[in-house]
């Protein structure tokens, strides 16, 4: 087993590595720049290393270097930056340094999305009708020809990336110039590569993933399906495992087909096999997650096997441990994403020092995060500030903890998304669990507040008007543009 | 004591409320005519309000700094504050300072420092949610200072003005 791992990334999953390192007792190596070295991973890690200037937690011959200067023999890259970075697993490999996920080799097979869509198809699974190659942002003309033979809706995928933020869909040939600009960009700025392809859109669509784990002597097993349907701004707000409106005959065979593409590719490690799922409820292949996922909570509650502790076992060379027949899907599991952003104002950003930062507790829940009250939300980093996971026997039973517990969370000092996601687990089709693709575009159930109840929260804004004259108003931190606006009742776009 | 009239999720209540201290305190307040206890907790924490009792039943709260907002395990509420002693005259015994009662934009400054002015006199125009609210003078006296300019955007309770 590994004696020291650099845990080359920050934030919440950061936080996740260390700690199932120091469960089996291996050294830990956290790095940090300057503006989030109050991030919780600092201070969990037997070691800190600041990222020197210019470094940061994508450069990859910084992070090599480091590994090296800190005696590390394993470098687990958590998910986003260096996390499916062929060059990078090769910079380690050369470097003897084990990198914790798939060789460079797998790596940039699983990478290269359309040559991955044209294998699968190739074995007999159903994939999306997508372009034969992505084109960059200076080749428009190019792929506006192809956008045209496609035909639309369609989707925008970017090249490197994931399926969330990297995924852009087009309704109609308007939108197409302006989706294109916007996702080009986007995907340099996320990924660092503006490639884009096109994929076949389905309308009403639902977003489907199965965990599959695997180790270097043969074994691979399924961990069941999640959902990632509910999207909001481009990016996933709400998970669960199992797919509340799936047969257990389509659950078979998305598990029988998640497992063949895994043998196929030669998956080891944790992989997402990601699928999409039309109006008539068939299955399309779209692409491999060769890495931990934000979501990957919701299987470990539901099956009470720790993935980044198989990740780092099969990584070290040991079996899996576990057959399939071993492995149980215990009950229903829920994750919101709490992010530091104003849903009401376009999603706006809201980095900051967190005056109160309380998360809920009890049983069935958990909270992933990097953040405890007085710590700064950074600027430069995206907006995930605590993922919540509620678990029971039962999906109402889960939802019923999960409201529970965001109404519980108590966050200041920073805007958060926690009123949007009450809204979105109040909601009757979340709670019938027939939502789809479709789900953002309609207005969200308002907030029924019992009359009594809206009298004392009056009496409650009356007194904070008081206190506010007692205090000088100067040290209040004036947060223009900030704040719910009297036009935007209906769901943020 | 305060007049408030608060605004929450599309209902109005009328609010009267004693000053408040620092330390934890039990107070009475008046809604719409009836009497509710409130005990408003220490407020040694640098935040508008973190949580408090009111009729029995705590509450915990994220109010936003500009009261345009506010949330609690209901989710968002959003609020509307009007200090209505800020525009009504006040009794003499008011301290004289005119504060923004909602906040807005100062379209226009009537009077001068220097000038004598009348109770309920016209002083300031303040232009929020589409409407013009003049600002009149709590009291007769003279205008001490105008802290503000035509075109300035104010927060809520932001003083404007000052009569002695």
């Amino acid at each position: 087993m590994f004696r020291t791992i650099l845990v080359a990334n920050r934030g919440e999953i950061a936080v996740r590595i260390i700690r199932t390192c120091r469960d089996m007792g291996i050294r830990t190596v956290a790095l940090y720049d300057d503006s989030d070295l109050s991030s919780l991973h600092v201070r969990l890690a037997d070691e800190s290393v600041r990222l020197s200037s210019g470094a940061l937690y994508h450069d990859a011959a910084a992070l090599v270097q480091i590994a090296r200067d800190c005696g590390a023999d394993a470098i687990h890259p958590g998910y986003g930056f260096l996390a499916e970075h062929a060059e990078f697993a090769r910079a380690c490999e050369e470097a003897g340094i084990v990198f914790i996920g798939p060789s460079s080799t797998a790596l940039e097979k699983v990478c290269d999305k359309i040559a991955t869509l044209e294998a699968v198809r190739a074995v007999g699974i159903a994939v999306p009708r997508h372009s034969s190659r992505a084109y960059h942002a200076s080749e428009w003309d190019a792929l506006r020809d192809a956008a045209e033979r496609h035909g639309y809706p369609l989707m925008l995928k970017s090249y490197s990336g994931g399926r969330s933020q990297g995924m852009h869909l087009v309704r109609e040939p308007t939108q197409l110039e302006s989706m294109a600009q916007h996702a080009h960009s986007a995907a340099l700025t996320a990924f660092g590569d503006d490639r884009l392809y096109l994929e076949e859109a389905f309308l009403p669509a639902r977003y489907l993933e199965v965990q599959i784990v695997g180790d270097r002597h043969g074994n691979l097993v399924h961990l069941g399906e999640r959902d990632g349907t509910i999207q909001h701004n481009h990016r996933k707000m709400v998970e669960e495992s199992p797919a509340p409106y799936l047969t257990d005959a389509q659950r078979k065979e998305l598990w029988r087909q998640a497992l063949a593409i895994g043998r196929l590719l030669g998956c080891a490690g944790a992989c997402t096999v990601e699928f999409v799922l039309d109006a008539q409820g068939r299955f399309f292949f779209t692409e491999v997650k060769a890495r931990i996922q934000v979501e990957h909570p919701i299987t470990e509650m539901r099956t009470g096997i720790d993935l980044v502790r198989t990740q780092i076992q099969v990584a070290a060379g040991e079996p899996l441990g576990f057959s399939q027949d071993d492995v149980t899907l215990r009950g229903c599991a829920i994750q919101v994403r709490v992010n530091a952003e104003d849903p009401w104002n376009h999603y706006l950003p809201s980095p900051g020092r967190l005056r109160r930062f309380r998360f809920p507790g009890g049983p069935g829940l958990r909270v992933d995060t990097y953040a405890y009250s007085g710590c700064d939300v950074p600027v430069r980093y995206d907006p995930l500030l605590a993922k919540v996971v509620a678990w029971d026997d039962t999906r109402a039973g889960a939802l019923g903890r999960l409201r529970r517990a965001v109404a519980d969370f108590a966050i200041s000092g920073v805007q958060t998304n926690l009123s949007l996601i009450q809204r979105i687990l109040n909601d009757p089709e979340f709670a019938a669990g027939t939502y789809d693709s479709e789900f953002a575009q309609r207005p969200l159930p308002g907030v029924e507040v019992p009359p009594e109840h809206l009298r004392n929260l009056a009496i409650a804004a009356a007194l904070a008007y008081i206190r506010r004259g007692i205090d000088s108003s100067g040290v209040l931190p004036d947060r223009a543009g900030s704040g719910w606006h009297r036009d935007s009742r209906k769901l943020p776009q | 004591m305060s007049k408030l009239s608060i605004t929450i999720d599309g209902r109005t209540f009328v609010v009267e409320a004693p000053p408040l201290r620092r330390m934890t305190s039990a107070i009475t307040v008046r809604v719409d005519g009836q009497t509710v206890n409130v005990l408003a907790p220490d407020m040694g924490s640098p935040e508008l309000l973190d949580w408090l009792i009111v009729d029995g039943r705590p509450y915990e709260l994220v109010v936003d700094p500009n009261l345009r907002w506010m949330r609690s395990r209901f989710g968002l509420h959003q609020i509307e504050v009007r200090d209505l002693e800020a525009t009504v005259a006040r009794p003499a015994s008011g301290d004289g300072r005119i504060k923004a009662p909602i906040p807005g934009l100062i379209t226009r400054v009537l009077v001068s420092p220097g000038e004598a002015v009348e109770l309920g006199q016209p002083l300031l125009v303040l232009e929020a949610m589409k409407m013009e609210n003049e600002i009149r003078a709590p009291r007769s006296g003279r205008v001490a200072q105008i802290h503000v300019a035509p075109g300035q955007s104010v927060t809520l309770g932001v003083v404007v003005a000052e009569v002695e």
